[in-house]
């Protein structure tokens, strides 16, 4: 493989180096003993992570992010999965124009829809900062569970809930037995995406923290605007973990791979 | 015998009462325990009235009746009706035994009934061994009989087939149409199959329905209706190619394999009628060629004949020789049909 294909093998690795080289020296640094960003670190410890527990702000924010980003999936997915099974199996005029609006999300900037939800819902109706940061992650979040979830459901062949029908199902037993579990895994998928997506958000956060409520990537970076050692680095790393945690788990619960035999 | 679907003036528009109809004013009778097979260009309709009848549309107006009563508007779930997508939709989740217990679970029926029937389905299907697996992990002819397995464990009071067959490769296509034939034998069961092949409809039907834009063109057993094509479409439909005028006769037709080829100014027998004319093409079929002459004296201008092809060329001169017996009488001189195929 490597012998026919030089360039491809080349280019592969380089791709690797450039992804997971940052990856590997935040590790690294995370760890260091010394007190600096330097790579390679100067000796093994703990103390950052250490340090980061003792630094109650990270706390905090650590607790906001887990919580928005759970109850934004949550809701993304609860509105997502319905709006969904409408587009697909209902019979709905101007499907298309609808199915754009769900996409209107990811081309609008984040940064003018926080300034919107800012201006609108924050200072307006005056919602705590905590409930805006859940509507603004919802936002955010539903065209990811619409499209992956839809996608699923437009690769499954819409007889299967006519083949229900048909043998004797009436329309719970076929949603149940039927369209939810072909659904499954395009539903893991949407969350695992959601949920790293609203954890690791940055510029709609920014806008939609309020005074004593911050996620924890906001909180990071007001962290490293005034003092600059390996307590960012950890905490990074925590937040890397969580992510591959959520994404495995959420795969082997779901075991979306194995569903579709084929 | 009371049939046991019966269509009365049966009609289905796709968005609405101004749009064009699928399916026109269709009366049809299916007999029970007998074969039918619903044949016609892609888009005369043939999907369209079987999902009438199996309740996921309901007709614009007429009537559906099953068993002699009045199911219009019954839901599928309530109809007790067995079908086959063409595209077999298995549940993808499911194991073959999970698939064709589906129907049995639904019908609240006791779980060692369950196992029973559906292992004698799979049996009947010759899939025993795959049982545990997933529809995924089988070919498509082997999907295929799941999805037979799957629509007669339930015994319905009607078998519906839509192009079972189509997306299997040919020698797997002319196999299935037997196990498929040997299945209905066996169990006895109505069915009713929709296919564009009419090989197909030829060989499995009791009854053959030739639709066309949505509309009944012939119906009966398909050796009446295949030497007795009613009208031109049922003609073409049929393989017939040749449409000659003869002088003070009306419209007929003729298949090629009956069309002779005479040397140029020699005599057609007594119970003939003759005609002469130019090859315009000779091509090669493998076991006979097909050979078109063009014919002024003959209206239609080209008639196609199968012949052994040896020694004609192009341009050659050739006498054309009709055999009366196998000239068949169309009611009508219609547009020729097939412009949607
Ligand atoms: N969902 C739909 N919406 C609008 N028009 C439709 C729909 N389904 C079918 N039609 C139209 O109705 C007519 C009949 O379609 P139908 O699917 O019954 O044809 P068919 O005989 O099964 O063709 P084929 O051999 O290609 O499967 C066609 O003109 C088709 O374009
Ligand atoms: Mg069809």
């Amino acid at each position: 493989m490597i012998l026919r294909r030089p360039l491809l093998s080349l280019l592969t690795a380089i791709a690797f180096v450039l992804m997971l080289g940052p990856v590997a020296i935040l590790i690294g640094v995370a760890f260091t003993a010394g007190s600096t960003l330097a790579f390679p670190p100067e000796g093994l410890s703990l103390r950052w992570f250490a340090a980061a527990l003792e630094y109650r702000p990270f706390i905090d924010a650590f607790g906001t992010s887990v919580l928005v980003a759970l109850v934004s999936t949550a809701l993304a997915l609860a509105l997502g999965v319905p709006a969904t099974l409408a587009l697909q199996r209902g019979r709905i005029p101007g499907r298309r124009v609808v199915e754009n609006l769900f996409f209107t999300p990811i081309i609008v900037p984040e940064l003018v829809l926080g300034l919107a939800l800012f201006q609108q819902v924050m200072v307006g109706l005056q919602i705590t900062a905590l409930g805006t940061l859940v509507i603004g992650h919802t936002v955010l979040l539903l065209p990811y569970t619409v499209r992956v979830v839809g996608a699923s459901l437009a690769l499954a062949d819409p007889r299967l809930e006519e083949a229900a029908r048909g043998l004797g199902a009436g329309p719970v037993r076929t949603f149940l037995r039927v369209t939810l579990p072909v659904m499954a895994p395009g539903i893991a998928s949407a969350t695992i995406l959601a949920f790293i997506t609203s954890l690791n958000n940055v510029p709609l956060s920014l806008l939609l923290t309020g005074p004593g409520v911050a996620t924890l990537p906001v909180e990071m970076l007001n962290y490293v605007q005034s003092s600059f050692d390996p307590v960012v680095a950890a905490v990074s790393v925590v937040l890397l973990v969580l992510s591959v945690a959520v994404a495995f788990a959420t795969e082997r619960l779901a075991g979306f791979t194995k569903v579709f035999g084929r | 015998m009371e049939p046991v679907v019966r269509l009365d003036r049966v009609s289905h528009r796709f968005g609405g009462r101004d749009a064009v109809a699928a399916v026109s004013d269709l009366d049809l009778d299916v007999a029970r325990g007998r074969f039918t097979t619903l044949l016609g260009p892609s888009g005369c309709g043939k999907t369209t009235t079987l999902r009438m009848i199996a309740g996921f549309l309901r007709p614009t107006s007429g009537r559906i009746l099953l068993e002699g009563a009045d199911a219009t508007s019954t839901p599928p779930e309530k109809r007790n009706i067995g079908m086959v997508f063409q595209s077999y939709a298995l549940f993808p989740h499911m194991t073959i035994t999970d698939n064709v217990a589906f129907g049995l679970r639904t019908r609240r029926l006791p779980g060692d009934e369950v196992r029973r029937r559906a292992g004698e389905a799979l049996e009947l299907v010759g899939l025993s061994h795959a049982a545990g697996r997933k529809p995924g992990e089988l070919s498509g002819g082997q999907q295929q009989r799941v999805a037979l397995a799957r629509a007669v464990a339930i015994r319905p009071s009607v078998l519906l087939l839509d192009e079972p067959l189509s997306n299997l490769d040919a020698r797997l296509r002319v196999q299935m149409r037997r196990e498929l034939l040997r299945v209905q034998r066996e169990t006895g069961l109505t069915a009713v199959l929709v296919t564009h092949d009419q090989e197909e409809a030829l060989e499995l039907s009791d009854t053959m329905v030739i639709l066309n834009a949505g509309r009944l063109e012939q119906q009966g057993d398909p050796r009446e209706v295949f030497p007795r094509p009613a009208n031109r479409f049922v003609a073409e439909f049929l393989g017939y190619d040749n449409f000659p005028v003869l002088p003070g006769a009306g419209p007929v037709t003729i298949r090629p394999e009956h069309v002779r080829l005479l040397p140029a100014r020699a005599a057609e027998g007594a119970d003939e009628a003759g005609l002469d004319g130019t090859v315009t093409a000779v091509t090669f079929q493998g076991s006979h060629c097909l050979v078109e002459v063009d014919t002024p004296a003959g209206g239609d201008a080209t008639l196609r004949s199968v012949h052994p092809g040896d020694g004609l060329r192009p341009g050659d001169s050739v006498r054309v020789a009709l055999p009366r017996r196998h000239l068949v009488a169309l009611a009508d001189a219609a547009a020729p049909a097939g412009a949607d195929r």
